[in-house]
């Protein structure tokens, strides 16, 4: 079963969470930012061609032009395929572990694999960020020496920064599953 | 160690007091006089007329890259997002759990991150 919801990012982009249960100890949450507008692609185009134009018309030389437009295509191309991310999702696995997916825009897929031994918890922390604090969900991974503390914090969903209320949805998805294991250590 | 007004802070004080007013009319001096005047008076050992001007300016700009510094700095000194040190430090890893004792007020202490999330957001 899936359900869909909008939120807003915290620079106030919209975003939508997708929860899906795979199963009784399996869930994915999704969540999506805007697509790439196309009002700001002719806006940046056209100010970088604006600009080159100037510079044509002061130099005369007509590689700023062809410069230009190589450089628009080459940008462009390189902001798809490393910086703009459409979608980060979470698939946590109860038995076995959390997996990270970011999806670019171009189509590439990058992963990261945290198997359940390995987390300690899922929280939500606030934290300074250029200039704001804001509250960003985060993985703890377990120090193999001290059962309480805390080895390494994993922040999730980098990019579209969800805002307070859809990660506490998030949350509390995620709870339900990690209460799980404990139950299922207490039992056995 | 108070703050109280005692006789040799009034000295220090005025001393201080006369030593920057002194500086600065030697400064002026030095600044406008013309350097031949000086000369047939004696004193020949001045720095450049130059500084008289730099060194003012190089005061004020350091003063205005000093706010940008500061900025950096306070900047770079905050710790990342994927850092432990937003969620714990020395002083909480090393706190000792006092005895829960009946009818008292609960020792301080600093309260793991995961308590205070399900305390926060999942009401029961």
């Amino acid at each position: 079963m899936a359900e869909e919801r909008r939120f807003r990012g915290a620079c106030g982009a919209p975003i939508a969470l997708r929860r899906r249960q795979h199963s009784a100890s399996c869930r994915e949450l999704a969540v999506r930012g805007p697509r790439l507008q196309l009002r700001s692609l002719s806006a940046a185009t056209s100010a970088v061609w604006l600009a080159a134009y100037g510079l044509f018309a002061l130099s005369e030389n007509s590689m700023v032009l062809s410069a230009a437009i190589f450089i628009t295509l080459i940008g462009l191309i390189i902001y798809l395929h490393f910086v703009k991310i459409d979608q980060e999702s979470l698939l946590v696995i109860g038995s076995l572990g959390i997996q990270v997916t970011s999806s670019y825009a171009s189509g590439k897929e990058s992963t990261t694999f945290i198997e359940m031994g390995q987390v300690k918890d899922v929280v939500i922390n606030e934290a300074i960020h250029m200039q704001k604090v804001i509250y960003y969900l985060c993985i703890l991974l377990q120090d193999p020496e001290d059962p309480q503390g805390v080895s390494e914090v994993v922040p999730l969903f980098q990019s579209t920064k969800p805002r307070l209320d859809c990660l506490i949805e998030v949350y509390k998805s995620c709870q339900e599953i990690l209460e799980q294991r404990t139950t299922a250590s207490q039992s056995s | 160690n108070s703050p109280a007004p005692l006789p040799e802070r009034a000295i220090y004080g005025f001393a201080l007091f006369l030593g920057s007013w002194f500086g600065f009319i030697l400064y002026l001096i030095w600044a406008f006089i013309p350097e031949t005047w000086l000369f047939s008076l004696g004193l020949t050992y001045w720095p450049q007329k130059y500084w008289a001007v730099a060194l003012p300016v190089y005061l004020l700009v350091a003063v205005g890259l000093g706010y940008i510094l500061l900025f950096g700095i306070n900047m770079m000194s905050t710790a990342p997002l994927n850092s432990t040190h937003t969620i714990t430090d020395n002083y909480a890893k090393k706190q000792q759990q006092k005895k829960f004792q009946e009818e008292a007020i609960p020792a301080l202490r600093d309260i793991p991150i995961s308590e205070v999330n399900r305390m926060f957001f999942l009401p029961e």
